[in-house]
C-alpha cells in the first residue's frame, strides 16, 4: 500500500542550519525538493553555501578521496557474521561529528610513511615479476659457467643470441680482443633449438669499453638487477635464487607494516562515512532557500514521521516545521509498504514502475493471483515439491540478502499452489503418478479434458479482467474522473453481456436472459461510444474487442500447462521404452528440463498477464519513487565486519574544521 | 485422412503464429537488450514488451484447440 505522505516546510534561523541538516540526515525520512524550482510561491532565492562552508566542502571531498586511497591499501573486511546467521537489522547509528582538521593532520603525518611502504611494496612486486624470468634465463647459462673460475676483478656478462646469428660470437670475440686485449674470454653453447647462450668474461676495469661495444653491435644481454652487479656469475645466480625465495616474506612483512600503520580499517570506514554525511548535508543545503538570517527547506515525509521530525528540530533549535498543502498539480513521491508476505511481489511491481501518487498499489493483488496462475500452469505435485525445496534453500542460504529473500518469498507460494493444482489435476511428474496408481485427478485430468481446461482458463481470465475493471472504476471514482469511471462501468456491462451471449451460444440460457444479455451489450457499447468522444464509433468497439482479447489471452494458462504435461508424458514414455537404467537417465534429464522450463515460463507468463491484461485496467504508473535524504543512502556499506564504533584519532586535539 | 488433416490444421494453426511470434520477439528482444545496456531500470518494461507478441501464438493455440474440439470430436 502507498504510505500517506505529507509536504513539510522547515523554517529556521540561519544559525540552526547545520543542526537542522544533521538532524534531517540522521532521520533519513525527508525527501528534499529544490525550493527555488519546486516552491516558487515562496519567492526565495537559493540559499547557496557561504565561503567557509564551500571551503569545508572542498576539504571534505579531498579528505574523502585520501581516505578512499588508504582503504584501497587495506585488505577488505572479513565477514563477521557466521554463516546462516541473520544480518543485523536496522540502519547503523549515525556517525558522530568528527574533527576534519585533526584527521587531515593525521593523514599528513602518515602520508610519508604510507608512501614509503607503498613504494617498497611496488618495488617488491616489480621484482617478483621480473626476477623469475631473469633467474630462469641465467640458470640456463650456469652449465657454461662451470669451467670458469671466479676471478677477482673480473666481470661476467650473459648473452643470448639466436642460433641463426651465432656466427656473430667469433666476430664479437675478435672485436673485444682488439679493444681489450687477450684478457677476455667468450664461452658459448646451444641452450635450445633457437638460442645460443654465451658468457663473456672481461676485466671489471674495462667494463666501460665492453658494454658500449655490445650496445653498438646490438647484442642482447641478460641484465642483472643492480644489487647483484659486481658479483661473480655463479654467486649472482645463487643470490638471485635466494632473493626470489625471500620475496614473498619481504612482501608480507612490508604489507603487515603498512596495515599496522593504518589499522583498524573500521576507523577509516567510519571517517569516510562521517565525510559522506557532512558532504551530503552541505550539498543538500543548496536545495534550501533563504535570506541572510533564515533558511527554508521544503520536502516530503511520511505523514507518520512528522512528529519525530518536529521533536528533533522544534524542541531544540529555533526551527519551525509546518505541514503545507501541495501545490496544484504537484505529486507526492511514492513509498510502498506492505506486509512481509506481500513485500516480494512489491519488488515485481516496482520492476515495472512505481504507481502514481493517489493510485493503487497492486502488490497485494499480485501476491494473491500470480502464485495461483503459476500453480495452474505448472500443476504438478513433484515439481511443486522440488520448487518448494529450492525456495526454502534459497531463503536460508540467502539470509541477509533482500533479493534472495524476495525470490524465496515469491517461489514459496508459487510452489504451494503448484502442489495444490497438481493434486487437482492428478499429476505427479506428469502422468507417472497415474501410471503407477499413486495419484488420480481430484478435479479433472488436463491431458484428457481439454475443453474444461480452456473454459477454466477463460473463466479465470474473465474474472481477473473484471476485477481489474472494478479496481479501475474505483480508482477513477476516487479521483473524481467521472468519464473514466463511466467507461469502466460501460465496459463491464458490455463485457458481461458479451460473455452471457457466448455462453448462450454454447448452452441454453434461462428464458429472458438472452435478450437481457443483448441489451447489456448494446447499452455498454453505446455508452462507450458516447464517452470516447469524437472517435467513439471506432474506439468504443475497439475497446470492447480489446477487453475480449485480454480475456482470451488467459488461454496461455492452458497452453503453457499442456506443454508441460506433454513434455512430462514424453519423459515417462521414454522411461519405459528401453532398458530401465537408460530410461531413468533420459527421463530424469527431460523432467529436469521440464522443471526448469516450468519454473521460468509460468513466472514470465504470470507476470505478463498482470503487467498487460490486469494492470492495464487500473494501474497508473510513472510515480516518483521516494528517495529520502539521509544516512540510509549516504553511509557507505563497507562490509559486515566494519561496524566498530568510530573513535577519535589519538593525536592532540586540533582546532575545529570550521 | 480426416484425422490427419485435422492434426495438420491444428499444427499449422499453432506453428505459423509461433513463427511470427518468434520473429517479433527476436526483434523486440535485441532492441530491448540494447536499451537495457543503457538503462537497466527498464528491465520490467522490456520483459513486458518481449512478452506481448505471445498473444499471437496463444490465439493460434485457441484456434488449434477449436479445430481439435469441434472437428476432431474432442
Amino acid at each position: 500500500m502507498l504510505v500517506p505522505m505529507a509536504k513539510v516546510r522547515i523554517l529556521g534561523h540561519r544559525s540552526a542550519l547545520d543542526a537542522a541538516l544533521a538532524h534531517l540526515y540522521a532521520l533519513g525520512t525527508v525527501q528534499l525538493v529544490d525550493v527555488a524550482d519546486q516552491a516558487p510561491d515562496l519567492g526565495l532565492p537559493p540559499l547557496g553555501l557561504d565561503g567557509p562552508r564551500l571551503r569545508e566542502l572542498e576539504r571534505l571531498r579531498l579528505l574523502r578521496a585520501r581516505v578512499d586511497g588508504l582503504l584501497d591499501l587495506l585488505p577488505p573486511a572479513a565477514a563477521a557474521s557466521p554463516r546462516g546467521a541473520p544480518a543485523a537489522t536496522g540502519a547503523p547509528a549515525p556517525p558522530p561529528p568528527f574533527d576534519g582538521a585533526a584527521v587531515a593532520e593525521e593523514l599528513e603525518r602518515l602520508a610519508p610513511r604510507v608512501e614509503a611502504h607503498t613504494l617498497a611494496l611496488d618495488a617488491l612486486a616489480a621484482e617478483a615479476e621480473t626476477l623469475p624470468r631473469q633467474v630462469e634465463a641465467l640458470k640456463k647459462l650456469l652449465p657454461l659457467a662451470g669451467d670458469l673460475p671466479d676471478l677477482e676483478g673480473s666481470e661476467v656478462a650473459a648473452l643470448l643470441v639466436e642460433r641463426r646469428q651465432a656466427r656473430v660470437l667469433p666476430a664479437l670475440r675478435e672485436a673485444l680482443e682488439a679493444r681489450v686485449g687477450r684478457a677476455v674470454e667468450v664461452v658459448s653453447a646451444p641452450l635450445d633449438a633457437d638460442t645460443v647462450g654465451a658468457l663473456l668474461v672481461f676485466p671489471k676495469a674495462r667494463a666501460g669499453e665492453v658494454y658500449p661495444l655490445l650496445g653498438r653491435e646490438q647484442v642482447s644481454r641478460v641484465r642483472l638487477p643492480a644489487r647483484f652487479e659486481g658479483l661473480s656469475f655463479r654467486r649472482a645466480v645463487a643470490e638471485m635464487e635466494r632473493r626470489l625465495e625471500a620475496l614473498p616474506v619481504l612482501q608480507a612483512t612490508e604489507r603487515e607494516a603498512l596495515e599496522d600503520l593504518l589499522r583498524p580499517r573500521a576507523r577509516w570506514v567510519a571517517i569516510r562515512a562521517a565525510c559522506d554525511a557532512r558532504i551530503a548535508q552541505l550539498e543538500a543545503a543548496r536545495r534550501f532557500g533563504g535570506t541572510s538570517s533564515t533558511f527554508v527547506a521544503v520536502g516530503w515525509v511520511p505523514a507518520a514521521a512528522v512528529p519525530a521530525l518536529r521533536r528533533g528540530l522544534v524542541e531544540r533549535h529555533p526551527v519551525d516545521v509546518e505541514v503545507v498543502p501541495p501545490t496544484p498539480g504537484e505529486e507526492a513521491p511514492v513509498l510502498l509498504r506492505n506486509r512481509p508476505a506481500v513485500r516480494p511481489f512489491q519488488r515485481l511491481v516496482e520492476l515495472l514502475s512505481s504507481p502514481r501518487d493517489g493510485g493503487l498499489d497492486p502488490s497485494a493483488w499480485m501476491a494473491a493471483f500470480m502464485p495461483l496462475f503459476f500453480g495452474m500452469m505448472l500443476g504438478d505435485v513433484a515439481y511443486g515439491l522440488l520448487l518448494l525445496a529450492v525456495a526454502v534453500a534459497v531463503g536460508r542460504r540467502g539470509r541477509g540478502s533482500p533479493l534472495a529473500r524476495d525470490v524465496a518469498g515469491v517461489l514459496r507460494p508459487c510452489a504451494l499452489w503448484a502442489i495444490a493444482w497438481g493434486v487437482l489435476y492428478g499429476e505427479l511428474l506428469g502422468d507417472l503418478g497415474h501410471r503407477l496408481g499413486w495419484l488420480h485427478a481430484v478435479w479433472f485430468n488436463r491431458e484428457e479434458a481439454l475443453e474444461p481446461l480452456l473454459l477454466l482458463s477463460v473463466a479465470v481470465g474473465g474474472a481477473h479482467v473484471v476485477l481489474g475493471l472494478l479496481l479501475g472504476a474505483w480508482t477513477a471514482g476516487r479521483r473524481r474522473r467521472w468519464r473514466e469511471l463511466g467507461k469502466r462501468l460501460a465496459l463491464l456491462v458490455a463485457l458481461g453481456g458479451a460473455a452471457a451471449l457466448l455462453v448462450g451460444a454454447a448452452a441454453e440460457l434461462p428464458a429472458g436472459l438472452g435478450p437481457a444479455a443483448g441489451a447489456a451489450l448494446v447499452v455498454g457499447l453505446v455508452t462507450l461510444v458516447v464517452l470516447e468522444g469524437a472517435l467513439g464509433v471506432l474506439l468504443g468497439p475497439l475497446e470492447l474487442l480489446g477487453a475480449l482479447g485480454h480475456v482470451l489471452s488467459y488461454l496461455r494458462i492452458a497452453a503453457i500447462g499442456l506443454a508441460s504435461v506433454y513434455l512430462a508424458r514424453v519423459a515417462n514414455e521414454l522411461l519405459f521404452a528401453g532398458p530401465l537404467w537408460a530410461g531413468l537417465v533420459v527421463a530424469a534429464l527431460l523432467h529436469a528440463l521440464n522443471l526448469v522450463l516450468g519454473a521460468f515460463s509460468p513466472t514470465i507468463q504470470s507476470l505478463r498477464l498482470h503487467y498487460v491484461e490486469f494492470f492495464r485496467e487500473f494501474y497508473e504508473d510513472g510515480g516518483i519513487p521516494f528517495r529520502p535524504f539521509g544516512r540510509a543512502g549516504a553511509v557507505d556499506a563497507a562490509g559486515p565486519g566494519d561496524d566498530a564504533p568510530w573513535t577519535p584519532p589519538s593525536s592532540p586535539s586540533a582546532p575545529a574544521s570550521r | 485422412m480426416d484425422t490427419s488433416l485435422i492434426a495438420l490444421s491444428a499444427g499449422l494453426a499453432v506453428g505459423i503464429p509461433a513463427l511470427a511470434t518468434g520473429y517479433a520477439q527476436a526483434r523486440i528482444g535485441s532492441a530491448g537488450m540494447g536499451a537495457l545496456a543503457e538503462k537497466p531500470e527498464l528491465a520490467g518494461r522490456v520483459i513486458l514488451l518481449v512478452a506481448i507478441p505471445e498473444t499471437l501464438v496463444i490465439l493460434g493455440f485457441a484456434v488449434a484447440a477449436m479445430i481439435i474440439l469441434l472437428l476432431g470430436g474432442g
